[in-house]
């Protein structure tokens, strides 16, 4: 399985569809949407433990549109620290901060200002004080250069068309033998250029 | 995704779960049709 990128495709119009859609995600996750959103689904369907949602505020995860469970891949071990590239309302990235303990560092990155203040709200009512929270995105990401024991990222390669500079910007920040557990979509076939192009299609 | 982490550096790169995920969604058949899934992706980076 593979993911493509078109050549000469609309990014800037792409980033501003997502931006729009996490947006209204965040602001109203009730809402209409093509994708599966709030904890019912992340247990039913991904797996994820309903009691350790359950521990989390509401407003993080009711935000939560994941598409499968970078947890299920291996431990957080206590006193790492985690980088979530896209954490979103933050509901993987509290998940992480509560594995990592007070030793640990979480440190959650997105582009989308009502998610990070989702995220960033989360955290201190949860009194998880080691959670760090910042704007940017993947391709450029706010790390420092090696200071990473693992990286998760949920539902977010999939919307970046420059996959290789991404895929980079996780290596750099990364520690030798640091581990990525990752969540994301993948296609089965390869598509043409017209699907390539669909911008619905690529935040679908 | 595989081939790009691999072209990256990355060892033992490696999908381990795979998830229905836009069963019951408006994009199920889109998704059928294209063959979508959900997977969890493991890799390492080297050099440890």
């Amino acid at each position: 399985m593979a993911i493509t990128c078109p050549v000469n495709f609309d990014v800037k119009s792409l980033r501003e569809e997502v931006q729009s859609i996490y947006s209204r995600v965040a602001d109203a996750p009730q809402g209409e949407f093509h994708f599966h959103r709030g904890p019912a689904y992340a247990t039913r369907m991904l797996g994820y433990d309903s009691a350790e949602l359950a521990a989390l505020p509401a407003d993080v995860t009711s935000s939560f549109a994941g598409v499968a469970n970078p947890h299920a891949i291996a431990p957080i071990p206590n006193g790492a620290t985690v980088v979530d590239i896209g954490c979103g309302a933050g509901m993987d990235l509290l998940l992480a901060a509560r594995r990592v303990g007070p030793a640990g560092r979480a440190i959650g990155v997105d582009m989308t200002e009502a998610m990070r203040q989702r995220a960033a709200a989360g955290a201190a009512q949860c009194g998880l004080h080691h959670v760090d929270v910042r704007a940017g995105d993947a391709t450029n990401l706010p790390v420092d250069t090696a200071s990473v024991d693992i990286v998760i990222s949920h539902g977010v390669l999939n919307l970046i068309p420059a996959k290789e500079r991404a895929v980079a910007e996780i290596a750099r920040i990364l520690k030798p033998g640091g581990r990525v557990q990752i969540g994301d979509i993948v296609i089965g076939e390869v598509l043409d250029d017209k699907a390539l192009a669909d911008i619905d299609l690529w935040t679908g | 995704m595989i081939g790009v982490f691999q072209a990256s550096g990355f060892t033992s790169v490696a999908i381990t779960h795979r998830f229905d995920c836009f069963a019951g969604t408006t994009k199920e058949r889109t998704a059928r049709r294209y063959g979508v899934l959900g997977v969890n992706l493991s890799a390492a980076r080297g050099g440890a």
